[in-house]
């Protein structure tokens, strides 16, 4: 059986970054795909926009994904394409997996870590209850975006977008530049859930009505979507009788809210954080679970791929030293206030680690206009910046060093926002 | 006739008349509303009468007709056969296979684009036990001898079954007071092996269920399996012995000599059956009445299921029940429970009520929430986050609320397989046993019924690769390749497992007939990723193109147009600037 | 006076911009970006464009292409009717040069994906 230090799940751009961090830093490092080509998501992400971090370039999905792709083939990191992993099971101080391809069959690998980085999958339409008839012409923005982007067929001529993500925003535009009529985006909220520029970009430019407050609420039609019912929704986004409108279409998009897929790490027993769908991570982006680590939109969802790239970049890193290393670790947790924020990763920091280097992502639960975020340990500010706007849409980066901070196994991490000037 | 005339115009309205045809008795009037229409028929029902025509019209509400298939041609023109199976559910389908023993030809005609389209696939796949029909009924019968009958037919037909058990719960101790009648029940109907268990056995047994419960009663024999898969089997069984299935073809009219049909004509051509047995589900009443012996009238009782995630299937390994003295009185209410499915997943539901509609499948918010906060305390674990789908099914219900297994008495060469709601599923093989009998001894007046020599009963089953232990897996892999390329993601499924759906005796054309078999899409996705993956197989294992492939035949189309054709012309003209 | 929200960062800045004379007098800007932004939006708003183009291999049947900078809005529809006509007929390199100066606006439409490379993977399964 093959031993490995890294084994990726997952070689999208987090897995990419991962798998070729670790095999910088010494690891032996295999990468897993359950696709037939690298690249995950971004594949059909033909939209520019990627990389203003990483490459200071505004570059396609599928330029983003292939310059790592030929980073991790100039150093000859192995990607197994078309392989599935079935199981995971922990055996003393390693992991075996269980994968499935065509060629080889079923067989088993062994590593010492596993670094998940297996993105993440759309919600449908029964999960937010849509009611009426099951007609086709139902797609998730995703599903759409790889009918036109990759196979190039239109799923409709004459659709309604549920939900004001930014993937329903870019369906938005590239529907109507391959000549569909998109009706309009209809968003239960009260505020867009997509970027501003992407507001912009995509609807404003093309005469495509955003509604507010607004949701699906029963499909029609038996073999094909023939039209659909739009409420108005109250401030729990309940939807209010009698403002029932019925708008003709022949295919409804739907783009509401993306879910970490964690199936791997629940059934290794991982802790998942409710807030984020994704496993709790220390800073060294590793699980609960000694030697299981968690990256990219598997462990939380992203606004923008470098930050994606980022983390799987530390995975990958930190897998390498636990790999070779024995490691002893005692986690903090971060909190937060539940009123303030949606989520912040990771969840826990590692006082013994030898990494003192701490990156925090956060998103706010509402949109607040000059804040100030501050780090307490202990009561100690330990970082403080302000913020004219936040909005949920939009992630936030922090770095912190800890390198002069002393700190103690019964004392926490705070991460908290209040009212300040600009 | 003239009491029970009284007595529904003194309860519902003066204007409707009763009547007696061909010893039935028959309702006309107009009324206000749908539950009148379903009361009168109620207050006629099990009168001493053969059966209830109720053709009570409600004011101002239009049904709509049969939805009929969109296809046109004379494909069947002048097609003689011994046996003419109208319906391709469950019924139509295990009669065909016990009929294909004999040397005789038979046809199934299906308006829809596969089989189980209907009521057949919506259902929770539940094989009860037989212990709520009422003694001596042929619910009764049926259901407890199918039940029985599935351990052989499963094996035969390769069908994952499993005798999970189910829990009557009690959630309250009077409830305790019901045991003696339902242990008699279980008697007169003979289900074997039921016991009492105690609160805290019940909870040994199933440490996930809500500690508000005060015992119950355990049935060993309730089973589970995939309804959908079982109606498959059972036509690709009969088919792999000489019977032919025939989609997309609807029952127009019949003409009829001498109290005989001697021919139905369909949207196909014209077929010359030497008998026909209806098993038309939902519309049997409509096939009945087509054949000039309508005695009985179907109402649609309409019921809701949700299903859950697989992740949460492992809280339970049962079927789950509540019960209520009222449900265990009148065996037509079904009050639903928390089914585990062959696949792993959780059913909740179905409710019940009745609607004017046959074919009417839409879900609604209420009854869908309505049913999560009846049955998700029994299972607190249950979370409204956990919900992937939920589904709509018609029961063909008629007004004496028990099936109809019999050899028409006023058209010779008609057999009736009607009325089958649940338990229908569980009472399938035993019923197209009876109709096998009834079959053999009508035609053998018309001509020479000998069994076919070369019969077999056994049919293999696509292979479930995730199923298997991984020498299998990887043995079968080794043979075929396709088999270790996965598809759909959340299920698992192998692209060979989806070509071998489509190059099956009863080949799947379409996405739900894929999902039907092997299940691409069922998971908590929903088909988000493998929707488009499934369609390029359907495109290179068939003569399919893309832009006809289909979700569920007809004008279901899943795609409009390629990109890049070259009378692209925008309306968009300019774009604009504005905000 | 017009309001524009300007998408050169996530800030997105709420813009008001009005001609004084002949000069632009714009306010909400953060930084000297949202003034660029806010004159050529006023004066020729410009975007890029990005969609895909037909190739002959029916593995692949679409290759994603984008131009290689901005090109004023009037243009997006005429160049989506110019990027339809395409047709690739051999494996070509991601950053290729696919349409040359379009409208004459020293733009080009390049491909963003590595049909070579494509071709020799497979794009699904």
């Amino acid at each position: 059986m093959e031993t490995y230090d890294v084994v990726v799940l997952g070689a999208g751009p987090a897995g990419l970054a991962a798998g070729l961090e670790a095999a910088k830093r010494g690891g032996k490092t295999l990468i897993i795909e359950r696709e037939s080509r690298p690249g995950g998501i971004l594949k059909q992400c033909i939209h520019d926009g990627f990389g203003l971090i990483e490459f200071k370039e505004k570059l396609s999905g599928p330029e983003y994904a292939e310059r790592y792709i030929r980073m991790v083939r100039d150093k000859n990191i192995p990607i197994m394409t078309s392989t599935f992993a079935t199981k995971v099971l922990k055996d003393k101080d390693k992991f075996i997996i269980t994968l499935v391809n065509s060629n080889k069959g079923v067989f088993e690998i062994e590593s010492k870590t596993m670094i998940l980085a297996n993105g993440c999958r759309e919600r449908t339409s029964k999960q937010i209850f849509i009611h009426g008839s099951r007609p086709s012409g139902v797609y998730t923005a995703g599903t759409a975006q790889y009918f036109i982007n990759i196979l190039g067929y239109l799923p409709c001529k004459k659709c309604v977008i549920l939900g004001s993500g930014d993937i329903g925003l870019i369906m938005a535009r590239r529907l109507t530049l391959e000549g569909a009529k998109v009706i309009g985006v209809y968003e239960a909220k009260t505020t867009p859930s997509g970027l501003t520029r992407n507001i912009v970009q995509c609807l404003y430019d093309y005469d495509i009505p955003l509604y507010l407050s607004r949701t699906i609420t029963r499909i029609i039609g038996d073999d094909r979507v023939e039209g659909v019912i739009i409420n108005e929704v109250d401030e729990n986004m309940k939807p209010i009788k009698g403002t029932e409108k019925l708008v003709e279409c022949d295919g409804v998009i739907l783009s509401v809210g993306l879910i970490p897929e964690n199936e791997i790490a629940e059934s290794l027993g991982i802790e998942i954080d409710k807030f984020t769908k994704g496993p709790c991570v220390d800073h060294n982006f590793m699980t609960l679970e000694d030697g299981v680590f968690s990256c990219g939109n598997a462990l939380h969802v992203n606004d923008l791929v470098d930050y994606v790239t980022e983390s799987g970049r530390y995975a990958g890193e930190r897998a390498v030293v636990y790999a070779k290393n024995n490691i002893e670790k005692n986690l903090v947790k971060v909190n937060m206030s539940v009123n303030d924020f949606l989520y912040v990763v990771p969840q826990y920091i590692d006082i013994t680690s030898n990494n003192k280097k701490v990156v925090l992502y956060f998103r706010s639960r509402e949109i607040r206009k000059n804040v100030v975020v501050q780090i307490k340990y202990d009561n100690k500010i330990v970082f403080t910046r302000k913020y004219r706007v936040l909005r949920p849409p939009e992630m936030q980066r922090i770095e912190l060093d800890l390198t002069e901070l002393k700190m103690s196994k019964d004392k926490d991490f705070c991460i908290v926002m209040k009212e300040g000037q600009y | 006739m003239k009491k029970i005339q009284k007595n529904i115009r003194q309860k519902i309205n003066k204007e409707i008349t009763c009547y007696e045809w061909h010893s039935s008795i028959v309702l006309e009037g107009i009324v206000d509303s749908w539950d009148d229409v379903v009361k009168a028929g109620k207050l006629a029902a099990n009168k001493g009468y053969k059966g209830v025509v109720n053709k009570i019209e409600v004011k101002n509400l239009s049904i709509p007709d049969i939805k009929k298939p969109l296809l046109k041609d004379n494909y069947l023109h002048g097609k003689k056969v011994d046996v003419l199976i109208i319906g391709g559910g469950i019924i139509g389908c295990a009669i065909a296979r016990e009929l294909s023993k004999w040397d005789i030809s038979i046809l199934i005609i299906e308006k829809e684009e596969d089989l189980a389209m209907h009521t057949s696939s919506r259902n929770d796949g539940m094989i009860h036990p037989g212990i709520l029909p009422k003694p001596g009924t042929k619910k009764a019968i049926f259901n407890v001898r199918g039940n029985k009958l599935y351990s052989k037919v499963t094996k035969e037909l390769d069908v994952p079954f499993r005798r999970i058990g189910s829990l009557m719960l009690f959630e309250g101790n009077y409830m305790k007071l019901l045991l003696p009648y339902i242990k008699l029940r279980a008697k007169q109907n003979r289900v074997e092996g039921i016991q009492y268990l105690s609160a805290d056995a019940i909870r040994k047994r199933v440490p996930a269920i809500t500690k508000d419960i005060s015992g119950g009663i355990f049935v060993p024999t309730t089973g589970i399996l995939s309804p959908y898969k079982m109606t498959i089997a059972y036509g690709e069984n009969a088919v792999l012995n000489g019977a032919e299935i025939s989609f997309n073809t609807i029952a127009l009219s019949m003409k009829k000599e001498h109290e005989s049909i001697k021919a139905v004509q369909t949207n196909r051509g014209t077929i010359y059956p030497n008998l026909v047995i209806n098993a038309a589900g939902v519309y049997s009443d409509k096939i009945a009445e087509m054949a000039g012996d309508q005695f009985f009238t179907i109402h649609p009782r309409k019921g809701q299921t949700i299903i859950l995630d697989k992740k949460k299937g492992k809280l339970i390994d049962i079927v789950i029940a509540k019960s209520s003295l009222r449900k265990s009185t009148r065996s037509n209410t079904k009050g639903g429970g928390i089914v585990k499915t062959i696949d792993g997943n959780i059913l909740v539901g179905p409710d019940a009520y009745e609607q004017p509609y046959r074919e009417d499948y839409t879900t609604t918010r209420e009854n869908i929430e309505n049913i999560m906060k009846k049955h998700f305390p029994l299972i607190p674990q249950l979370s409204p986050k956990d919900v992937i789908n939920y589904f709509a099914g018609i029961r063909a219900a008629t007004y004496e609320e028990d099936f109809i297994v019999e050899k028409s008495e006023y058209v010779e060469n008609l057999i009736h397989a009607a009325g089958i709601q649940s338990p229908g599923l569980a009472s399938a093989p035993a019923i197209a046993e009876e109709i096998e009998k009834i079959t053999i001894n009508v035609l053998n007046d018309i001509q020479e019924v000998k069994p076919k020599e070369n019969w077999n009963p056994i049919r293999k089953g696509i292979p479930q690769l995730n199923k298997m232990n991984k020498y299998e897996r990887d043995r079968l892999i080794k043979e075929r390749p396709d088999y270790g390329i996965i598809i759909c993601r959340c299920e698992e499924i192998s692209k060979g497992e989806i070509i071998d759906s489509i190059k099956s005796p009863i080949p799947a054309k379409s996405i739900d007939a894929i999902k039907r078999r092997v299940r691409p899409g069922m998971g908590r996705c929903q088909g988000g990723f493998c929707l488009p993956l499934v369609s390029k197989i359907i495109e290179e294992e068939t003569e399919l193109d893309m832009l006809s492939i289909t979700k569920k035949g007809n004008k279901s189309q899943i795609l409009s147009k390629e990109t890049k054709e070259p009378d692209f012309d925008n309306e968009g003209g300019e774009a604009s600037g504005d905000i | 006076m017009k309001e524009l929200i300007c998408i050169v960062c996530p800030n997105g800045c709420l813009l008001k911009v009005e001609k004084l004379n002949e000069n632009w007098s714009i306010k909400g800007n953060l930084c000297s970006k949202g003034i660029d932004f806010a004159i050529s939006e006023m004066t020729e708003a410009k975007r890029s464009v990005c969609s895909t183009v037909k190739t002959v291999f029916p593995e692949v049947p679409r290759l994603p292409v984008r131009t290689d900078g901005e090109i004023p809005k009037k243009f997006i529809f005429p160049l989506m009717k110019l990027i339809n006509k395409v047709e690739i007929k051999a494996p070509i390199h991601s950053g290729d040069i696919i349409l040359k100066n379009v409208f004459d606006t020293g733009v080009n439409v390049i491909a963003t994906s590595d049909l070579f490379e494509l071709l020799k993977e497979g794009i699904y399964d």
